[in-house]
């Protein structure tokens, strides 16, 4: 018998996948064309849809979830559960409202505080999961709590002094062109981008699809999920900071409805939650598609009572569509 | 087959410090003790067999030279120096390199990031360069006869044999002093690509430890050989010098049942227990077969020639393409399933581990989930009954009672697979369909294995079995089925039915 | 995983009972063990708690705590199951809002209505939980965005049908389970009955061990020709029922309905279920484990309210207590304690 083992009948040349079937299965085209056709309908419903202001709140609106979401994806590629999301977001909103300062080098310090907070909180999750071993969804459902213990302590009630810069200049536009919550959302995206092309980032997804393997591999395992956590921990600081803008006040538990967005918004966005898949981008689209969902039925003059159910319905549809797309994308994968 | 490709070894040399040297390692786990006393050593460019059954110590041994775990007591040195690994990395760094039987690579990333893992190529900027890994990944591929598949492909879309190629090479590539291979074969038809690797590694003075069911490949490759049994080294001996049983009676410590018997004389015509007809689906293209009452029909072809799909559509575990299953002579749809368990169909799946077992749960837990329903009424589970089902099942399958209770995943291989077996058999079924029963199982429990197959079809079933050990298919078969290209090859029985026609007929040559 | 090697283990035959080995009645010792491990904590909270004031630790504050426990309990129950099989159920709170809404809509002011609307809301939560489990098995959709997305439908529905006030009478039947008798408070012999009824369903019942057998290993599961799709979805249902039926006992201790009143029992319910000992994987398990989770952070909730500290001081003690219960209900404590070094400890699967 030959040794060559191309002489088993197989095809000569084992290639990467073809793009379309890459593209299939990649979720984020899935929420991208879900995006357009959320669009098209609020512009459909709405006159003034697509101006400025319009677009300009409407990233606004959608920043802080999108930095949350973003923060959540790096743990949910590595198999885990975030639930401290909620925690953080209120923490830092408080924090900022109440600590930051007055101009640009002001809101520079709040944003110091913000990422502060939420790195230590992500720190304390990172470590306890990745080198005790506690179950993510437990441990960080009691960090969340304790965060919100400790929001309470800084501020009771909704208060806090927030700058006129947090409030107006945050939240405008640069150069009456580019919205600021856009140049962060892509500043964001960039930097993930260039965390994904280091030994990290490998890492991260090695860990995510399979921890022995990795471990084997010579993957610091433990140090790529502590990691992890706390860059999840800064994001979901700076959403709390973004917030802050936003809502121009701190009010305690403003994170509460975060923990299920943020979700939401990854698994809209395409990434697994049995790790080793998805990415940055992806949910964040998906919670610009949250967002404007609640506009578009607004703006169609759906009671609120209702909105939910809308709501939750096309999350499934989005899901189910997301789901069977990717599974399309992967059907080519040998067995022997 | 590939024997004249290996020259037989040239005499290590003896002056040099021996490449490993392995003096009383002992390890435990907490109350089980895996390994007590192991003992040996390998020289400059030699490859040293490590022999025993499931159980026996062997995958212990391997996570102590690879820094997995770390030995209670015991030294171990490399080319003459201590050698105690921290972690899996430290063992790389001082030379050693493993290629795991659980294959180790990473599904979600490209071949070209698995083999740089952990530290990628870097391009501008400090960041990781795709192309520059690709390119590296490509000059390794080419070097080691794999240039046929591209650095960029996912891992997960390879063939389970390319896969075991790849780990192979990984560990190669390294360059490694000691180079550390357990069941290497495992997944590959066609070993003779690693007999070339291993030639030109040894040349160089690599040694190599060679774990292996396969005794044939150790006689090849191998010249001195260690058995272990119990976590204990018996005994290192010279291959040449010792013949099959004397291996086993070493690695079992008494006269092992062999699975040698008798050929058995091909049948007569005999209704028709199971068969399909111009099936068609996934890797098969158009496979036609029969298989009659009171017959073993076994199937053999070299990996990814359509025989774990066809296996796969018989079980339900895949829907058919197209084509006809037929079950005691009339049509059968098999969706799923629940639709093979109830045409009678029994299914021992390739991987036990994944497919098979559920290893958190007990082991009489196990066997009897899927006749729960008749084991009480209201959906309650009648204790007594249980206990019954149980006990028969497993002194049907040599099960020793005081693993029942057991969790299943502490079991050895062997063990698991007889319980798995158990499990299938408890059901009912009246016609089996086994893929690779006797992978990763040692070699008393490969002939009890046999037995039971041998006893199931005597009582009237019917039993479709596909391995890769073809010289042990040989003798349990009545006849024998290659598969090639997603279709049937050739048919071999009574003298025909030799390992020689086996191997043409399973590379396409139809002699 | 983190007793057993990567690949291969020791011989069996050398196995004296260590943790790992120990079959499933092990297991299940040890599941027992934390049950009662957190019994004796609460026991002891209140106890301890006595230095509060002449109203604390006493046993009638003792039964109080059992009582309004059986909330928990009961939503813990289906949310255990759900976690076995190596799901979530995130629809939980508005479940249990519907189930409250209902019977003050359907059971309350008339006491014959109790025979027929129970059994009814019941009929009508387990359908809409089997929905979710349908979603999740067969359209293979994520069971966290299932059934968080269920919550959200469910809660919008409520809130539409409602128009935001519930409207209905309280129920005298359902009241009389939380009375103070001479014999004790009904629902409390209730509750005992069902821990031990929820225990015998899940491992002496076919079904039980099918949900544990789905939840260890779903391929081979599927493999092994279990009905994979009736199982989930009658396992969603159960959830979907225990939370309704705490709704409904929910109107029996309150006499009243508000729109929030499932909204603080979802995060506790998961919490529960962990705390408890079962792997969030699932798989493993008891719900004697659940229901103890469940008494102790209500034990600890109640205690902690009436500290008359400060809300942020209660609520971070609250974090603490079961950031506390995780830390020293770990599998692998002894291993910890005794040797690590250079062993990798991965938590392959741990979420």
């Amino acid at each position: 018998m030959q040794t060559s083992p191309a002489s088993s009948g197989r095809d000569a040349a084992l290639r990467p996948e073809p793009l379309v079937r890459r593209l299939l299965g990649d979720g984020t085209t899935i929420i991208i064309a879900i995006l357009v056709v959320l669009t098209v309908v609020f512009a459909a419903t709405q006159s003034d849809a697509l101006s400025a202001s319009v677009l300009t709140d409407i990233l606004n609106n959608s920043l802080p979830l999108a930095l949350a979401a973003a923060g959540g994806t790096l743990v949910v590629v590595t198999r885990g559960f975030d639930l401290s999301v909620a925690g953080v977001v209120s923490l830092s909103n408080v924090l900022v409202a109440v600590h930051g300062g007055s101009g640009p080098l002001g809101a520079l310090e709040g944003a110091l505080i913000a990422a502060g907070a939420g790195a230590a909180v992500g720190a304390v999750n990172g470590y306890f999961v990745a080198y005790w071993n506690l179950q993510s969804i437990a441990l960080t459902l009691a960090t969340m709590i304790v965060c919100s213990g400790m929001t309470l302590l800084i501020l009771d009630a909704p208060g806090g002094d927030v700058s006129d810069f947090m409030t107006y200049t945050m939240t405008d536009r640069i150069g009456g062109v580019v919205p600021v919550a856009l140049a962060i959302a892509v500043a964001v995206y960039v930097v993930w981008r260039l965390l994904r092309r280091t030994d990290w980032g490998v890492g991260l997804y090695a860990a995510g699809a399979d921890e022995t393997a990795a471990l084997l591999a010579g993957v610091p395992v433990r140090r790529v999920k502590l990691i992890a956590y706390v860059l999840a921990g800064v994001c979901y600081g700076l959403a709390g900071f973004m917030l802050t803008a936003l809502t121009s006040t701190g009010t305690p538990n403003v994170g509460e409805p975060y923990l299920l967005l943020a979700f939401a918004a990854i698994a809209l966005g395409g990434t697994s939650f049995a790790g080793g898949r998805g990415g940055v981008a992806g949910s964040m689209l998906g919670a610009l598609t949250l967002t404007l969902l609640q506009k578009v039925l607004f703006s169609t003059g759906v009671s609120s009572f209702y909105t939910g159910i809308f709501q939750g319905v096309v999350m499934i549809a989005a899901v189910v569509v997301a789901v069977l797309f990717a599974r399309i994308g992967t059907r080519g994968e040998a067995h022997a | 087959m590939a024997d004249a490709l290996l020259q037989p070894q040239a005499a290590p040399d003896a002056a040099a410090p021996p490449v490993l040297d392995m003096r009383g390692i002992a390890r435990s786990y907490g109350a089980t003790v895996a390994v007590r006393r192991v003992s040996f050593d390998i020289r400059p460019g030699e490859i040293h067999a490590l022999l025993g059954e499931n159980g026996a110590g062997k995958s212990t041994v391997v996570k102590v030279l690879s820094g997995i775990v770390a030995p209670d007591s015991g030294t171990v040195a490399l080319n003459g120096r201590p050698y105690a690994p921290a972690s899996p990395m430290a063992a790389r760094a001082a030379g050693v390199s493993t290629a795991f039987q659980e294959l180790s690579l990473l599904p979600n990333l490209s071949i070209a990031e698995n083999l740089l893992l952990p530290r990628q190529a870097k391009g501008a900027a400090g960041l990781v360069s795709i192309a520059q890994g690709e390119a590296r990944a490509a000059q390794m591929l080419d070097a080691y006869g794999l240039g046929h598949i591209h650095p960029g492909v996912l891992v997960r879309a390879l063939s389970l044999a390319d896969k075991q190629r790849v780990e192979i090479m990984r560990a190669v590539a390294r360059q490694p002093r000691l180079l550390v291979l357990d069941e290497p074969t495992a997944a590959l038809s066609d070993p003779g690509w690693l007999f070339e690797i291993l030639e030109r590694i040894t040349a160089a003075g690599t040694g190599v430890l060679y774990i292996s069911h396969r005794l044939s490949e150790v006689r090849r490759l191998c010249r001195r050989g260690t058995v272990l049994r119990n976590g204990e080294s018996i005994e290192t001996v010279s291959l040449d010098g010792i013949d099959d049983a004397g291996i086993f009676r070493l690695m079992v410590g008494a006269a092992a049942r062999t699975a040698q018997t008798a050929r058995r004389e091909p049948k007569r015509e005999v209704a028709e227990a199971f068969g399909v007809t111009h099936l068609a689906g996934g890797t098969v293209k158009d496979i036609t077969l029969s298989v009659g009452v009171g017959e073993i029909v076994g199937v053999a072809g070299l990996e990814g020639q359509g025989q774990r799909d066809l296996f796969r559509m018989l079980a339900g575990v895949m829907p058919a393409g197209s084509g006809q299953i037929r079950v005691q002579g009339r049509p059968v749809r098999i969706a799923s399933p629940a639709d093979a368990a109830r045409v009678g169909i029994g299914f021992v799946p390739e991987e036990r581990k994944t497919e098979g077992l559920f290893l958190g749960l007990r082991t009489d837990i196990n066997m009897t989930l899927p006749v729960l329903g008749r084991l009480g009424r209201f959906g309650v589970v009648d204790r007594a009954r249980e206990q019954a089902v149980v006990a028969r099942e497993a002194e049907r399958v040599d099960l020793a009672a005081r693993y029942l209770k057991l969790k299943i995943g502490a079991l050895s291989g062997g063990n698991q697979q007889k319980a798995l077996i158990g499990r299938v058999l408890a059901a009912g079924p009246r016609h089996l369909v086994l893929f690779d029963p006797t992978r990763g199982v040692d070699v008393g429990t490969k002939a009890v294995i046999y037995d039971l197959i041998r006893a199931f079809v005597d009582q009237g079933g019917a039993a479709l079995v596909y391995s890769t050990e073809l010289a042990e298919l040989i003798h349990l078969v009545d006849r024998c089925v290659v598969v090639y290209g997603g279709r049937v090859a050739g048919e071999a029985s009574g003298d025909a039915l030799s390992e020689a026609r086996l191997v043409a007929l399973a590379a396409g040559h139809g002699v | 995983m983190t007793q057993a090697p990567l690949t291969g283990n020791g011989r069996p035959a050398d196995t004296r009972g260590g943790a790992g080995a120990r079959g499933w009645l092990g297991r299940l010792d040890r599941d027992v063990r934390t049950a009662l491990a957190l019994f004796a904590i609460s026991f002891g909270l209140v106890i301890a708690s006595r230095v509060l004031g002449p109203n604390f630790g006493s046993l009638a504050q003792m039964k109080a705590i059992l009582v309004i426990s059986c909330f928990l309990m009961v939503v813990a129950f289906g949310q255990q199951m759900v976690i076995l099989l190596g799901g979530l159920d995130l629809s939980v709170a508005s479940m249990m809002t519907l189930g409250g809404v209902l019977a003050f809509k359907w059971v309350g002011g008339s006491d014959g209505a109790v025979l027929w609307g129970v059994p009814a809301i019941l009929a009508v939560t387990a359908a809409l939980g089997a929905l979710s489990g349908a979603g999740v098995s067969l359209l293979k959709i994520p069971p966290f965005i299932m059934t968080l997305a269920m919550g959200v439908i469910l809660y919008g529905a409520t809130l539409g049908f409602t128009q935001g006030t519930p409207s209905g009478q309280p129920s005298a039947p359902l009241s009389a389970l939380f009375a103070n008798t001479a014999f004790g408070t009904p629902i409390l012999y209730l509750m005992v009955l069902a821990v031990v009824a929820g225990c015998f369903v899940q491992t002496r019942t076919s079904f039980g061990r099918k949900v544990y057998a789905l939840g260890t290993n779903p391929t081979a599961a599927y493999v092994a020709a279990l009905p994979v799709h009736r199982l989930t979805i009658a396992t969603y249902a159960i959830s979907g029922a225990s939370a309704g039926l705490a709704g409904i006992l929910m109107l029996g201790y309150v006499r009243g309905v508000t729109l929030t009143l499932g909204q603080s029992y979802l995060l506790p319910s998961v919490a529960a279920v962990v705390v408890g000992g079962t792997s969030i994987i699932g798989g493993r398990g008891i719900y004697a484990g659940a229901a103890a989770g469940a008494v102790l952070l209500t034990t600890l909730s109640t205690i902690v309210d009436s500290l008359g500290i400060a809300e942020g001081w209660r609520t971070i003690i609250y974090g603490a207590v079961i950031f506390a219960a995780l830390v020293l209900l770990r599998d692998d404590l002894a291993q910890l304690l005794g040797r690590r070094r250079r062993t990798q400890e991965t938590s392959q699967n741990n979420p």
